[in-house]
């Protein structure tokens, strides 16, 4: 900090004041929720259903987390939901870079009417389409299946809009040299377009595993055994204790927000150009 | 090995000249993703026009039985439906103005000269990244009436709290109030990023003509962030129409259907009711108002983008 600086801080000037009171005002509101959801699941009964909020509780008990633990398949959710994602995540990154490679740096016909209905289809929403979509899913005898919320989700048109947007930028004269330098296709889509598109590939896959691990809708719909759950769904439709209880809530709450959250906290550069590159391209 | 050399075996395949191969290899690239495509987003959006016009039998679809347009007139009919429209309608109303408004002032203020611009990015995105589960218990729970926080504080300074989750007036602002806590972070972010991508000479060039702050607000910063202003507000519009999982779970539709959405009503019809027709039929619905929102929203805001 240069001493120019400071003295041009130590005079700060209302409006100056007001920026700061409101900005770190809201982000102190920001922030209550998750000190209540941390402080409550480390309360014991006596002070959880107090009247009175105990922010920092007097008494501090890891009771909720044991019984969580114990009643419910947490691990299992765990395990579900990664599974998902990841597969999600991996179907979605090939498909998309492979459709968007072809609709941006090859010629065929045909190819502007394909990019036009998928582009559209962007005002479909999977809620809409929900009712034939599970006749669709029970048809192919998927329910209860992972499949069943992977495939669904492998169709959303976002990733395919995002990476011929970012291919487009991809000079035709590194695809044309490659070309002479006898590529084939495939070989300048894996060895040339992949590599140079890592930034890229790399927002998409955090965007897309973000979105499919938090899917609660479609999951709650074709997932119907408690051992099939995913962790959205399974915190919400089993009670991990007897009666209702706050601290366990919060407790199972926390311990389904921590994984993405650690992820969020390393990795929110990427997330957060994800989620720009939408609206800077839309 | 072996898929190294695919795209040059196809280009060898007999009758294939140079111009063929690309096509085909254009083709072969694409396939894959429209196949998913194809299967699981637009042949349900067929099959569910031809839903809608059955009284579907959702254990046995051969006995369905074809009645044209009687679940769209049942649907207007319906008063349990256009009480779901109201509520969607109330939660659209009470949730998109301020999740733009509040995402651009929160844009605005941290694109500033301050301290601390990377803490305050991760805060306010942060809850972007919980599922719908994790942010409707904390909530339920800060609502509470006994022993939840909000009460607690507001019974210090009026005697009759409401009872939030259980009101009639005020189930669905608390409803709407979680999420945007939720989801102003995804706007904010975005927001940010255009008014950091609008060039600073032109403010500079205003300062020198003596435009006041609010003429470069309404001059420079909004037009220059129009586009995604209009991004934001489309994403917003869409998925406040679609609010299913915070109903859901904070309120299961009530008290009294007062929070019962379009697409909770649509999930009850489905999946308590097996009505898969007149479902299908409100999810029909839902699509065409969808694009006409979008379509609108694009015509009027988004001018010549």
């Amino acid at each position: 900090m240069s001493t120019d600086s400071k003295t041009r801080f130590t005079i700060p000037k209302p409006k100056t004041v007001g920026l700061y009171v409101t900005l770190y005002g809201a982000a102190f509101l920001f922030i209550v929720p998750y000190l209540y959801m941390v402080s409550t699941s480390l309360k014991t009964e006596d002070f959880a259903f107090s009247q009175q909020p105990y922010w920092i509780p007097p008494e501090i008990t890891f009771q909720w987390y044991q019984a969580v633990l114990q009643g419910a398949p947490i691990l299992q959710w765990l395990i579900n939901t990664l599974v998902i994602a990841g597969a999600t995540t991996i179907i979605v990154v090939i498909i998309d870079s492979m459709i968007a490679f072809s609709l941006t740096k090859l010629d065929w016909p045909g190819k502007r009417i394909v990019f036009t209905v998928i582009i559209a289809s962007f005002m479909v929403p999977i809620y809409a389409n929900m009712v034939p979509l599970y006749t669709i899913i029970s048809d192919f005898g998927l329910l209860n299946s992972p499949l069943a919320v992977i495939l669904p989700f492998s169709a959303i048109p976002i990733g395919v809009f995002l990476f011929t947007q970012f291919f487009k930028d991809l000079p035709d004269s590194v695809i044309e040299a490659a070309k002479l330098d006898g590529f084939s296709t495939f070989q300048i889509y894996l060895r040339i377009v992949l590599p140079l598109m890592k930034p890229a590939i790399a927002a998409l896959s955090l965007y897309t595993f973000v979105y499919t691990w938090n899917q609660f809708l479609w999951p709650l719909i074709v997932l119907q055994g408690e051992t099939s759950f995913t962790l959205p769904v399974g915190i919400v439709t089993t009670q991990p204790t007897q009666v209702f209880q706050p601290g366990a809530e919060m407790a199972v709450t926390l311990i389904a927000a921590a994984p993405l959250f650690i992820v969020f906290l390393i990795l929110q550069e990427h997330l957060v150009n994800a989620v720009q590159m939408q609206g800077t391209t839309g | 090995m072996a898929t190294k050399d695919t795209g040059s075996i196809l280009s060898r395949l007999p009758g294939v000249d140079a111009l063929d191969s690309e096509t085909r290899d254009g083709v072969l690239f694409a396939l894959p993703y429209l196949l998913v495509f194809g299967v699981f987003l637009l042949y349900p959006l067929l099959k569910g026009l031809y839903m809608s016009l059955f009284d579907w039998n959702a254990f046995n679809p051969s006995q369905s039985e074809f009645v044209l347009a009687e679940n769209y007139v049942r649907m207007v009919q319906d008063p349990t439906f256009w009480a779901a429209v109201r509520a969607t309608a109330l939660f659209v109303i009470l949730t998109v103005p301020t999740l733009v408004g509040l995402g651009l002032v929160l844009a605005l203020g941290v694109s500033q000269d301050i301290k601390g611009k990377r803490f305050l990015r991760t805060v306010f995105f942060s809850p972007y990244v919980l599922t719908v589960s994790v942010v409707s218990l904390i909530w339920a729970e800060m609502y509470a009436p006994q022993y939840g926080p909000i009460n607690y504080y507001l019974g210090l300074v009026m005697s009759n709290p409401p009872a939030w989750l259980n009101s009639f007036t005020f189930a669905m602002p608390a409803v709407a109030l979680a999420t945007i806590w939720w989801t102003v972070g995804f706007n904010f972010v975005i927001l940010l990023a255009a008014r950091q991508g609008v060039s600073e000479r032109l403010y500079e060039a205003a300062r020198i003509d003596g435009a006041s702050t609010w003429r470069a607000f309404k001059d420079i910063t909004l037009p220059q962030m129009r586009s995604a202003i209009v991004f934001v507000t489309t994403v917003q519009l869409i998925a406040s129409f679609q609010v299913f999982g915070q109903v859901f779970i904070m309120t299961n539709g009530g008290p009294n259907d007062t929070t019962q959405t379009l697409v909770m009503y649509l999930y009850r019809v489905a999946f308590r009711q097996q009505e898969f027709g007149y479902a299908a039929a409100i999810g029909y619905f839902l699509f065409v108002v969808l694009v006409a929102v979008s379509l609108v929203n694009y015509k009027f805001v988004g001018g010549d983008d």
